[in-house]
């Protein structure tokens, strides 16, 4: 009797799955719903997908306990598990910040997988589309703390907090991107395009990912694939007047209701010579062409994913920066307008730059149960970089660099996550060969090496209660180098080498020593992070940073002539590891409608790696300055504010302004490519009965930076018949300058299934002269005049 | 399903590693193939053809302790040194042909004639001198080498003096100068600097 009717029950139970249950998916900090999150009902095949006003409904639920997987881009997986009885309608809290524009200073997220404490800066879609075509550097430049480093108008890399090349990280899809970082001519190989979410960190306070970057991490990311059957798309075309430019960037995304996606991207750019304001700057054109491919699968408990990409750049350098010695490099400062000005051309001559980078990677992770979750990746990098110089001979289409950097990394990491807690622990494995193609014709700038890396980490964040979060972290890094490196006997005996590095000496040829050594670095670093929340409106962010960052091989072996600044550049092969401490504060504040983040920081360097002019070498072309790497203390200070003030819903007014100052704290000498202070004004308006219509206005202060180290020469020269010795001024800081920029903006314009907005945007519109204290080759020419850009944004 | 994903991983990453660390074999030399380290100046007189010769010479921070370089040259060559300019002795009133040639010896047991490669890419060279004092002329010579627009890229050229003088003088190889023509002082020229040469022409 007992039994029929259990069996009566469970027969009634099985027959009833026509339950619904409605949900409202809320951002747990501004109570907003929460649109586009995927609900899913773990076992099964069923989800749906929040709508605008956060609702999402599943029919044909039977009664019995299910369990249910929320997740949202940049917020944390929620897991639930509901006592299903009878059709019910529940809320959801999820941890997010909202990413709308129009009421924050910057975007900020509690993201999922970066595990740190530290404030996090993130760029929205349409400030990165507005400035796609300039390459990741131009598109991070429009945060606070973030200037950058160029050599000429197409290469840039970024500076973040006074410090650039191997103290900043990129990390793209989760992979640190290898590609000869040390050099300052060196723009990163990868295309901002194929990803939807750049974020920054300005510290080292992403230990999962890497140790070694106390100047910051770039955070580059796709954004997850929808869970429907569906196909869509976005394209943008841009046209360039400076240059005569044109870009076109198409990503698309094929989802299937089971979590498979198949992910294509590409971009496609191209530019004749740039322009200053008075002058063609010849021989300054680019093409980059660059794929990427993904494929994986998001089921509910696991998922993986296979990607692939492709990156291709050419670019062409100023012609006139190519020079032969210290009175060339006179003469060209001395002139107000570039040696060499042909009419605008297509045509890329050398000196040039052709860049090639290949990534293929794996990943699988799976949730062991409703706490823990394990990750594995494998990614392999390969690296191939060429430099062309004007040469002679034989030797005239033969690339003088051409280095070939492979990079296999390993990493598994275990993540731990409950209510109060969250922990990340891995370990990784990395191996990087790095082999100069020989037949160059002239000595290797970067010796052969093979570079083994292993280490492990553990991050935690504590939610303590609603008000404090606590961040811990650790990692250890084993580095060993084998080095096979040529030093000229001349070198070798100035240097006085001898009695270090002899018995290293494995061969001897055409009057240069071979030295084959391993070099061991173990590195620890450490951060600590408390976020206090005093109420809604009020955040006190502190980050401490300890850092230790082994030197990277150019440190330590380059040995090469600087065309650009007539100058030969030597490693220094006993340099220690480098240790950074900082203290960065972040106050984050809100009255009504105005909104102020204020982060003053600090940084002590001991053992700091720099480069310094030591000497002067003689050869036949007249004395070349010599700069060496030296170790030494440094101290960074600084402080970076961002405001905005929404005045009205038409009206809004934004600033951000970063000031840094950096010295060595023994001689208290500036050191040298420190940003002078940068202020950004915009003025963000739409008109009333305007609809579709926004505008605004940019205004970027660049002051003159006063504070600078002397490192000018003196060479003879002739003048008015007579021979004179003259001060060749390498480090007096170009005059302040303000750039201006407009941007009209017009959508969404509905076209068959397809969003379409439409833009208008101006850089320098008053065609400015000046020239930027970080671009390298500010001797040579002013900087780029007026650009119009024509922008078609279509999203299908 | 995942261990095994796990372990295969690691199976191939250590296998990656030890395939890596096999090559041990040492990467070849690279020599300075295009360097200028040597030019060298034959001075003729061309009343009575006798001539000398000025090697013009300089790497390195210790020139004179460099063992490994061997000075071979004839006992009538006079060696650079730093802070002291090479004297040139003229006649006054005199012709003098001046015949410029460079040489690429950084691997000092082959010393490359690189004259050859100028005169090759003669449209993309071209040899200046620079004076204080303009008592002095100086004209392409015979069997200079031309270009393929009718200029002479003066790496033979003829000196005429007048009145006795001491007069500074620098002697530059330009790479793709801007312009051959027209030129009076090095600025005029552009382009980058392939060798230097300084000395003092003392004209008696």
């Amino acid at each position: 009797m007992v039994n029929i009717s259990l069996l009566a029950t469970g027969f009634i139970f099985s027959q009833d799955c026509d339950l619904k249950l409605e949900g409202k998916i809320i951002d747990l900090y501004s109570d907003s719903p929460l649109e586009a999150a995927v609900i899913e009902v773990v076992g099964t095949n069923t989800n749906a997908i929040s709508t605008a006003d956060g609702l999402f409904t599943l029919t044909e639920q039977c009664p019995k306990k299910i369990k249910l997987k929320i997740s949202h881009l940049n917020c944390k997986d929620l897991f639930t598990e509901i006592d299903l009885r009878q059709s019910e309608s529940l809320s959801f809290y999820m941890d997010h910040h909202v990413e709308s524009l129009d009421e924050v200073v910057v975007a900020e997220e509690k993201t999922n997988n970066l595990s740190t404490t530290a404030k996090i800066y993130s760029l929205s879609e349409s400030e990165k589309d507005r400035n796609s075509h300039d390459g990741l550097t131009g598109v991070l430049e429009q945060l606070s703390g973030v200037h950058a480093l160029s050599s000429g108008n197409s290469i840039a890399k970024p500076v973040i907090h006074g410090m650039f090349g191997s103290r900043i990280g990129i990390i793209y899809n989760g992979i640190m991107l290898e590609n000869q970082q040390w050099g300052q001519d060196h723009a990163p190989n990868v295309d901002v395009n194929a990803f939807d979410n750049i974020r920054v960190i300005k510290g080292a306070s992403a230990l999962k990912y890497t140790g070694s970057n106390p100047g910051g991490i770039v955070i580059l990311q796709s954004s997850f694939p929808k869970k429907i059957d569906s196909l869509y798309g976005k394209t943008i075309l841009s046209g360039m007047s400076n240059g005569k430019g044109a870009s076109l960037v198409s990503s698309w995304t094929r989802s299937f209701q089971n979590g498979t996606y198949f992910t294509a991207q590409g971009t496609i750019k191209k530019s004749g010579d740039l322009s200053a304001p008075n002058y063609v700057l010849s021989n300054t054109g680019y093409n980059q062409k660059n794929v990427s491919l993904a494929f994986g699968k998001n089921d509910t408990e696991s998922d993986w994913k296979i990607y692939f990409s492709y990156f291709n750049n050419e670019t062409g350098i100023l012609k006139s920066s190519h020079i032969g010695n210290v009175g060339d490099l006179l003469r060209a400062i001395e002139s107000d307008k570039p040696i060499v000005i042909n009419p605008f051309s297509y045509q890329i001559n050398n000196p040039k730059q052709l860049n090639k980078h290949y990534t293929t990677s794996i990943d699988y992770s799976k949730y062991l149960n409703d706490k823990e979750k394990l990750s594995l990746k494998y990614s392999w990098q390969k690296n191939n970089r060429k430099e062309y110089d004007l040469r002679r001979g034989a030797f005239k289409n033969t690339a003088s660099l051409h280095l070939n950097l492979d990079t296999h990394h390993f990493n598994s990491n275990h993540e731990w996550t409950s209510s109060f807690a969250e922990v990340n622990s891995g370990l990784f494995f990395e191996i990087q060969n790095n082999f100069s193609t020989p037949g160059t014709g002239t000595k290797r700038l970067i010796p052969d090496y093979l570079k083994t890396r292993f280490g492990s980490y553990i991050t935690a964040i504590i939610h303590k209660n609603k008000n404090f979060d606590f961040g811990l972290g650790l990692r250890h890094e084993y580095l060993s180098n084998d080095v096979h490196k040529y030093y000229h006997n001349i070198r070798w005996e100035s240097e006085n080498y001898g009695p270090r590095l002899g018995p290293y000496v494995i061969n001897e040829v055409l009057s240069q020593k071979l030295v084959k050594r391993k070099i061991v670095f173990n590195t620890f670093s450490f951060n600590a992070g408390v976020v206090f929340k005093a109420s809604k409106d009020n955040t006190l962010g502190v980050q401490f940073n300890y850092v230790q960052r082994a030197p990277d091989i150019a440190e330590m072996f380059s040995d090469g002539l600087h065309h650009s600044l007539a100058s030969i550049e030597y490693g220094n092969p006993f340099l220690k590891k480098e240790t950074t401490q900082k203290l960065l504060l972040d106050f984050e504040k809100k009255y009504g409608f105005f909104t102020y983040i204020i982060s003053p920081y600090i940084t002590l360097g001991k053992n700091f790696i720099i480069i310094e002019q030591s000497g002067f070498e003689q050869s036949i072309r007249g004395a070349f300055p010599v700069w060496e790497y030296v170790p030494i203390n440094a101290i960074f200070k600084g402080v970076d504010l961002d405001l905005s003030y929404k005045v009205n819903q038409k009206l809004r007014l934004r600033n951000n302004t970063s000031w840094v100052e950096a010295v060595n704290s023994d001689t208290k000498e500036p050191l040298v490519n420190i940003p002078a202070l940068t202020i950004k004004n915009q003025v963000e308006f739409s008109i009333p009965n305007w609809e579709r219509f926004h505008a605004s206005v940019i205004s970027k202060n660049v002051f003159h930076q006063h504070l600078f180290p002397n490192n000018n020469n003196i060479t003879s020269t002739f003048e008015n018949g007579k021979k004179v010795d003259k001060v060749v001024d390498i480090s007096t800081p170009p005059d302040g300058y303000m750039d201006l920029g407009l941007d009209l903006n017009w959508g969404p314009y509905q076209l068959f299934s397809s969003n379409i907005n439409i833009s208008l945007s101006f850089d320098n519109i008053l065609n400015t002269r000046y020239r930027n204290y970080l671009n390298r080759l500010r001797f040579y020419s002013d900087d780029k005049g007026r650009n119009v850009m024509l922008q078609l944004k279509i999203k299908h | 399903m995942l261990k095994n994903i796990f372990t295969k991983a690691f199976v191939f990453a250590i296998i990656l590693f030890v395939v890596s660390c096999d090559k041990d074999d040492s990467p070849d030399p690279e020599n300075e193939e295009e360097a200028i380290t040597k030019a060298v100046l034959v001075v003729t007189n061309t009343s009575d053809n006798s001539s000398e010769t000025y090697n013009f010479e300089v790497e390195g921070h210790h020139h004179d302790h460099d063992d490994d370089h061997t000075d071979d040259g004839d006992d009538d060559d006079v060696d650079d040194h730093e802070g002291e300019h090479m004297k040139v002795e003229l006649e006054s009133n005199s012709t003098y042909l001046f015949e410029i040639t460079f040489f690429n010896e950084s691997d000092p047991s082959n010393s490359i004639d690189v004259t050859k490669e100028i005169i090759e890419e003669a449209d993309e060279h071209v040899f200046f001198y620079e004076l204080t004092d303009s008592s002095i002329t100086i004209e392409s010579a015979a069997g200079d080498t031309i270009d393929s627009s009718g200029d002479p890229i003066h790496l033979k050229t003829e000196w005429t003096t007048t009145s006795a003088a001491i007069v500074d003088i620098v002697g530059y190889l330009i790479h793709e100068p801007i312009t051959k023509t027209g030129v009076s002082t090095r600025t005029d020229l552009g382009g980058s600097t392939d060798a230097e040469i300084e000395f003092e022409a003392h004209v008696e």
